[in-house]
């Protein structure tokens, strides 16, 4: 068993607001110093997510733990986190370098030297008002204080809308390096999975307000797959596993599945099937496509998955 | 899964990397990281008032002549011009709290913290006004009104004397702060609907008051006692309905959520 210590605990959490199930009855665990992906579509219950775990939200039921602790009105776990969203809203009157100033009050490890080479890297004009910016820098700003910050605990809720491609990989590239010398858990919600997918270690996929894969990224690459070959010779090999997808043509037919292993490997390959690697992406849309329900059903899709 | 089992590697209990006072101190500073709309505008506003009325001043005293102005002098005690920055102060109140909360909490502040920080800068500010604004007084005092006979921060309803006036001054931007301060917080966490049912509700106790005094015939008691007191005592008067906003506003924030 690695040593690696919890940092989120959460155990039968759930949101309402009004009818909507925001998150329904989730329960998984984060543990130090780990890239954590959390993955879904619009409206999956990521951000609401997010803020139950800062404490901006309040649950319906279920139990937070963060740092061992209650994050609701907990200033000892709260300054241990950043949490930087796409939707954050700053004061009309500041400009970028306001930001900049403001930043180190809440986060006891700002970098702001770091924060300044950053600035460089983003292009990012300190003395315009925040409200004139472009969606973009808007963007590095957030990431700029999401990385500054050192904040032990990082969400990033789709930091990236309107950066560009050069930006984003910068993003990416300073991510990882400032990762590598400061350990901590980053949790990072986004749309762009194969853009992140080498960043992640372990990956959480959200839909309807339930987590639907917890798993290892490394692992949950490794063990779906897509089953090409005759429809009969197919159909045999997939028979009670679960599939993600099918798609056929006359006699062929390709299916995706989860859960392969070496022996499945072999045993496809003696039927004369072949064994295509399936993407992140992929992966999280086929598990993720099912026609919304009043009443979502996707427990099974969970027992399955795992 | 398994590294949540009681292995003794989670602490007792989390340390605190920052004291409170700290905490609030830094709410504070939050609010003066752009210390323009809050501390440098309304003294930018209060210099063009003051020449707007030294302007009329001086026409007041072209118009009505040396004989004339001792009379004219008696109507410009009624000055209204230091009236505004106490409702300037209400919006700023209510603007200040509605967008460095979402900032303030968007950055891992606690409510708590969050609203005493503000409430302690609230404070600080009605003192640094009302000290300002009781230094022109006594400024304008010493000139015979800006050498005009002028009355701005003298104003009849002020006070008779630098002291009264220093008072009256900073129980009003207190008045003012905190009760912007109270609807802030409305906003913050009902939006539209909760702002109109305050004032729904507001009106509706105003009203009860009014049929109440008016019933009992208490209007001349409740008039002479304000009128008598003077303006020292009415703006004190106005510290209770202050404090209940304050109270009441912390309470309301304390599960707001914001919500873009």
């Amino acid at each position: 068993m690695s040593a690696a210590r919890p940092v989120v605990e959460v155990t039968s959490l759930s949101k309402r607001f009004g009818k909507v199930q925001a998150v329904g009855d989730v329960s998984f665990t984060l543990t130090e110093n780990k890239i954590y992906g959390l993955l879904g579509r619009n409206g999956a219950g990521k951000t609401t997510l997010m803020q139950l775990l800062t404490g901006q939200e309040f649950a319906s039921s279920g139990e937070i733990r963060v740092f061992g602790e209650s994050p609701v009105e907990n200033a000892r776990v709260l300054e241990r986190m950043a949490f930087i969203k796409e939707s954050q809203r700053y004061p009309d009157d500041f400009k970028v370098k306001h930001v900049l100033r403001a930043a180190p009050l809440f986060f006891p490890e700002w970098d702001a030297a770091y924060a300044q080479s950053l600035v460089g890297d983003f292009r990012l004009p300190l003395d315009r008002r925040i409200k004139k910016l472009s969606r973009g820098q808007l963007s590095a700003v957030g990431v700029i204080v999401g990385l500054a910050s050192r904040a032990p605990l990082t969400f990033f809720d789709e930091p990236y809308l309107g950066l560009d491609a050069v930006a984003r990989q910068t993003f990416y590239d300073r991510l990882l390096e400032d990762y590598s010398e400061h350990p901590r858990t980053v949790v990072l919600s986004t749309h762009l999975i194969d853009e992140v997918s080498n960043l992640l270690e372990h990956v959480l996929v959200i839909d309807e307000g339930r987590i639907v894969i917890d798993q290892d990224a490394e692992q949950l690459r490794g063990t779906a797959a897509t089953v090409v070959g005759t429809r009969t010779a197919v159909d045999a090999f997939v028979a009670h596993r679960k599939v993600l997808q099918r798609e056929g043509i006359g006699g062929l037919a390709s299916v995706t599945i989860s859960g392969v292993t070496d022996a499945d490997r072999a045993k496809a390959t003696a039927a004369g099937l072949e064994l295509a690697p399936v993407s992140l992406q992929q992966l999280v849309i086929q598990t993720t496509t099912q026609p919304t329900t009043t009443q979502p059903t996707t427990h099974e899709t969970e027992e399955a998955v795992r | 899964m398994s590294a949540t089992t009681a292995d003794g590697v989670r602490p007792a209990s989390l340390p605190s990397l920052r004291t409170p006072g700290t905490r609030i101190l830094n709410v504070m500073r939050l609010h003066k990281t752009n210390p323009y709309t809050l501390l440098i505008l309304p003294w930018i506003i209060m210099g063009g008032i003051l020449a707007v009325n030294i302007a009329i001043w001086v026409i007041v005293n072209i118009a009505a002549g040396p004989k004339g102005m001792h009379s004219a002098e008696q109507g410009l005690q009624y000055s209204g011009a230091g009236f505004w920055p106490f409702v300037y102060f209400v919006v700023g109140a209510v603007q200040a709290i509605n967008i460095t909360f979402a900032l303030a909490l968007g950055y891992g502040m606690t409510r708590r913290d969050y609203y005493l920080g503000t409430a302690a800068f609230f404070v600080i500010l009605a003192a640094l006004f009302a000290v300002g604004m009781a230094i022109l007084g006594v400024i304008e005092q010493a000139t015979n009104g800006w050498f005009l006979g002028g009355h701005m921060f003298t104003a009849i309803y002020f006070g008779a004397n630098w002291w009264t006036r220093l008072l009256v001054f900073f129980f009003g931007f207190l008045f003012c702060l905190f009760t912007g301060s109270g609807f802030a917080s409305i906003w913050v966490r009902w939006k539209v609907t909760g702002l109109v049912i305050a004032f729904g509700t507001l009106a509706a106790l105003i009203i009860a008051a009014i049929a109440v005094l008016t019933f009992t015939g208490t209007w001349p008691a409740v008039g002479g006692a304000v009128l008598d007191g003077g303006p020292l005592v009415f703006t004190a008067w106005l510290l209770i309905p202050a404090a209940i906003s304050a109270i009441t506003g912390f309470f309301i924030l304390r599960r707001a959520t914001p919500r873009s």
